[in-house]
């Protein structure tokens, strides 16, 4: 027996030194790394060449944006490897945005404003050498509009009767009526190369995601060097990209590491040089490391509680605005986010241009809210805290997505915060397709969800009557002016035109409250200082990646 | 036996038909469809109603799933709905890293489990089978999420000692074979060791046991006192009894370990198949949930079937029974 206990010994003992063993060997390789990402950058002036390692919150769908389902993590990608006719730029915190050329070097608008010619970039070809030309404008549109492709932002195209390819460098672009956002509207998508992929069907387009992988060819400053799915994208440098000098970067690999404390590890560990999902949490231990710095940019999103006003007790504008107030958003904000986010106050966001300065949101004030409440008759007659009217207690079903722990945290903190005024609200955390499904019947009280912003002011998906079920009118929110301003203000001229009416439905959604807006937050990202140029923008994160640049590894090239 | 193999085989087929049934039908009925993934803000019902006619999700259920069946058994099985490719290789790519992961953590598994198992039977009420049986339990109840995030924290980030996620690092394509190996196992350990080590408490539990109770039978004292040496008494005949029901336990837990441990996977940014199927539920994916499962439900056959071939290989008695069905 003795011998058995003494070979048990010894087999532990063994099984911790190879681990040690195996340790040591293998630590030896991953440690490279880590040592090559530390210190500070050295040189200001931009260099060539090296490569970035960035940490991604999840795989691209494909490499065809018609047929993928639309995602940030997908979009982002694709921007820089295919070229749109315009860029579209950040600057829509200072004024209306604008535009600077990419594929087009220039437009101009006809005298009655139903039609934009394109002048293309005779520089620019594909990747393969092939001229990008009016043709490829052309198909594009074709293939955005498609039935059988069924692209998901198809509706951008909607007053596009006919994209002209005028000669081999020109297109044009008409519409059948002139609008504030015709140029995002013809901006939509990115230009597709029809010598390509005009060779399979429109129809088999979308059994084939893997035929347009492997025929890949592209118009930005990235080439698709290899796709591994759920594992990582390795951008390359596009030699033929047609603005002299960029990209600056050799090579871009985008790691897949959908979990954001793995993307954390990853960046301390020096693996990645840029961690696109960072939480308020770990904040500060980015900040703590002298390596890397901290990126906060303002999200062009919400978080708003969608009261369902077609139900009874929301149907009432009062109602809504003492549950507003009788919601501490200040202190929601304060706990999830701290010094990250802001409490929001309409759908247009705070940092754009055209939102009215002036409107302050609505105080915490429990007693109105308690006064209000007592006035449109909710008592607790039964004295089981919970406020009556007729009998019928105020209680309600407030829903949110799994799988986002702010948006639960949020939904468990307005139960507590509503129940000291006497509602009754009982959290749901469903799925989200589950809950996709419940938002198109209409079969909820109240939400608690995000919206996306883009910069055109249309609010006709937010707000619109013709929205409820059938876009992002998730109030299921009606008021005959604001339809009447809605519409207004899509049939300006321009869209500075526009924000006189803006600023009219942004007073009404303020009084009316058809829904509670809780936050706006900013998007956190951590860079190894390594990595220089990096400027993420509310568009994109990874807005400028053709301009960052890499400091050259000591006594070597740039990595 | 051969009587006995063809009756499990035709059991199997049946099995496996009304699972794919079942899943069919649930995953159809399940609120939400592939179209509702999309996160555009501009899609309008009209455009969601033109996918869902795209992929025939608007046809009745009935005529879906004869059409599903029709080409299942015809070896097709389909396309993926959210990323448009064949769903054999959307499943092919992400078998190989889950056999890789599977394969070192059943290694780990089996060695820890069996050591610590094997020492506290040999040593059965000393403290040193006081501490395995404690570590042992600590390694069975820590959730495998902490525990991987704790590997992350200490090995990558206190000590950066091994990777803290992915498969490979990054260039490692351009590395010499040996290199290349040497690179994938640095990433495996942590992965696979939080598995292993998780699974391998209740292993070591059971193997303690089934030697406990292997070495007080009847045929082991005989042995004992026929002289046989110490070391072939519990190596030979004690094992073998011991073993045929931890080796259904194993072969049991394998089929699990295979599906892909999904957890794991993302924390450790795995490509396998638990977040492969992950996200097709969640994308509602259908053709990719079917054929996951379809795949989960063949290897926990096949492995069912294992499991009763082994323990009838080292249990006589197993043996005689099936041949008694047999007739």
């Amino acid at each position: 027996m003795k011998i058995h206990l003494q070979r048990s010994h010894g087999l532990l003992a063994m099984a911790a030194m190879a681990a040690l063993a195996a340790l040591a060997i293998f630590g030896s390789f991953s440690c490279r790394r880590t040592e090559e990402a530390s210190g500070p950058a050295q040189s200001a002036t931009p260099q060539s060449g090296g490569s970035a390692a960035i940490a991604w919150t999840a795989d691209i769908g494909g490499v065809n944006e018609l047929i993928v389902p639309s995602s940030n993590a997908t979009n982002e990608v694709l921007f820089h490897v295919f070229d749109h006719l315009a860029e579209e730029q950040p600057d829509f915190t200072e004024h209306a945005p604008t535009m600077a050329p990419l594929l087009a070097k220039s437009w101009e608008w006809s005298a009655d404003r139903k039609s934009i010619t394109f002048h293309l970039e005779e520089k620019a070809v594909w990747s393969d050498g092939v001229p990008i030309t009016a043709e490829d404008v052309r198909f594009t549109w074709q293939a955005q509009i498609h039935p059988d492709v069924g692209w998901g932002d198809a509706s951008a195209k909607q007053f596009i009767t006919d994209v002209e390819a005028v000669d081999a460098h020109t297109a044009r672009f008409h519409f059948s009526r002139a609008y504030a956002k015709q140029m995002l509207d013809a901006n939509e998508g990115v230009i597709l190369p029809k010598h390509v992929w005009s060779q399979i069907p429109f129809s088999e387009w979308r059994k084939n995601g893997d035929w347009f992988r492997d025929h890949i060819v592209t118009s930005g400053p990235f080439r698709l060097e290899s796709w591994k799915s759920q594992q990582e994208i390795v951008l390359a440098k596009n030699p033929r990209y047609h603005r002299p000098g960029r990209p600056r970067l050799d090579r871009v690999v985008l790691r897949i590491v959908p979990e954001t404390s793995s993307q954390i590890a990853q960046l301390l560990a020096g693996e990645v040089d840029f961690a696109a999902n960072v939480q308020p949490t770990d904040a500060p231990r980015i900040e703590a490391d002298q390596r890397l710095e901290l990126l906060a940019i303002p999200f062009r999103n919400f978080i708003f509680v969608a009261w369902n006003n077609q139900r009874g007790g929301f149907d009432d504008p009062e109602i809504r605005r003492a549950l507003t107030l009788g919601i501490d958003r200040q202190r929601i904000v304060d706990t999830l986010w701290g010094r990250f986010a802001k409490v929001a106050v309409s759908p247009i966001l705070s940092f754009v241009w055209a939102h009215d300065k002036s409107i302050q949101p609505l105080p915490y004030d429990p007693e109105q809210a308690r006064k209000i409440l007592a006035a449109k008759g909710f008592r607790d007659v039964n004295g089981d805290g919970v406020i009556e009217r007729g009998g019928k207690p105020f209680r309600f079903d407030l829903t949110t997505n799994a799988g986002n722990q702010q948006r639960i945290d949020a939904t468990v903190m307005i139960q507590a915060q509503l129940a000291s005024l006497g509602v009754a609200a009982v959290p749901r955390i469903v799925e989200f397709n589950s809950l996709a499904a419940k938002l198109e019947e209409g079969d909820y009280d109240a939400v608690i969800l995000g919206l996306g912003m883009d910069t055109s002011l249309d609010l006709t998906t937010m707000l619109h009557t013709r929205a409820i079920g059938n876009g992002n009118n998730l109030s299921r929110y009606s008021n005959e002016q604001v339809d009447r301003l809605i519409d207004e203000a899509a049939g300006q001229p321009d869209i500075e035109a526009m924000v006189p009416l803006i600023h009219r439905i942004e007073a009404i959604v303020q009084q009316d409250q058809p829904a509670t807006y809780l936050w706006e937050s900013q998007r956190l990202m951590g860079v190894n200082r390594r990595v220089r140029e990096v400027r993420p923008s509310p568009i994109y994160m990874l807005w400028n990646l053709h301009d960052w640049w890499v400091e050259p590894a000591p006594g070597g090239p740039a990595r | 036996m051969i009587s006995f193999l063809l009756r499990r085989l035709g059991a199997s087929v049946l099995l496996l038909a009304l699972v794919l049934s079942a899943v069919f039908f649930l995953i159809h009925l399940t609120p939400g469809d592939p179209s509702q993934l999309i996160e555009d803000p501009r899609m309008t019902l009209e455009q969601r109603a033109n996918l869902r006619r795209i992929y025939g999700l608007d046809r009745p259920l009935i005529e879906q799933y004869g059409r599903w069946l029709v080409a299942t058994v015809q070896g097709d099985w389909g396309i993926s709905m959210v990323q448009q490719r064949p769903v054999a290789r959307v499943l092919g790519e992400a078998i190989l890293p889950t056999l890789a992961l599977a394969t070192t953590a059943l290694t780990i598994q089996i060695c820890v489990g069996f050591l610590f198992g094997f020492a506290g039977a040999l040593r059965r009420d000393r403290p040193l089978d006081h501490l395995l049986r404690a570590v042992s339990l600590i390694f069975f109840s820590l959730p495998v999420f902490w525990l991987g995030l704790m590997a992350i924290l200490t090995f990558s980030v206190h000590w950066p000692l091994l990777p803290a996620g992915g498969m490979r690092s990054i260039g490692a394509e351009a590395l010499p074979p040996l290199a290349r190996a040497r690179d994938l196992l640095a990433h495996l350990i942590l992965p696979a060791s939080v598995i292993g080590l998780a699974s391998s408490g209740a292993l070591a539990r059971f193997v303690r046991s089934s030697l406990i109770d292997a070495l007080g039978q009847e045929h082991i004292r005989m042995a004992r006192a026929r002289g046989l040496r110490e070391w072939r008494v519990v190596g030979v005949h004690a094992l073998r009894y011991a073993l045929a029901p931890v080796i259904q336990i194993l072969a049991l837990g394998i089929p699990t370990l295979l599906s892909g441990s999904f957890v794991i996977e993302v924390i450790f940014s795995w490509p396998g198949l638990g977040r492969v199927g992950f996200d097709a539920v969640l994308g509602r994916d259908y053709p990719v949930v079917l054929a996951g499962t379809a795949l989960a439900a063949v290897l926990v056959i096949l492995f069912n079937l294992f499991a009763d071939l082994g323990h009838a290989a080292l249990d006589p008695r197993v043996r005689e029974g099936l041949a008694a069905g047999a007739r």
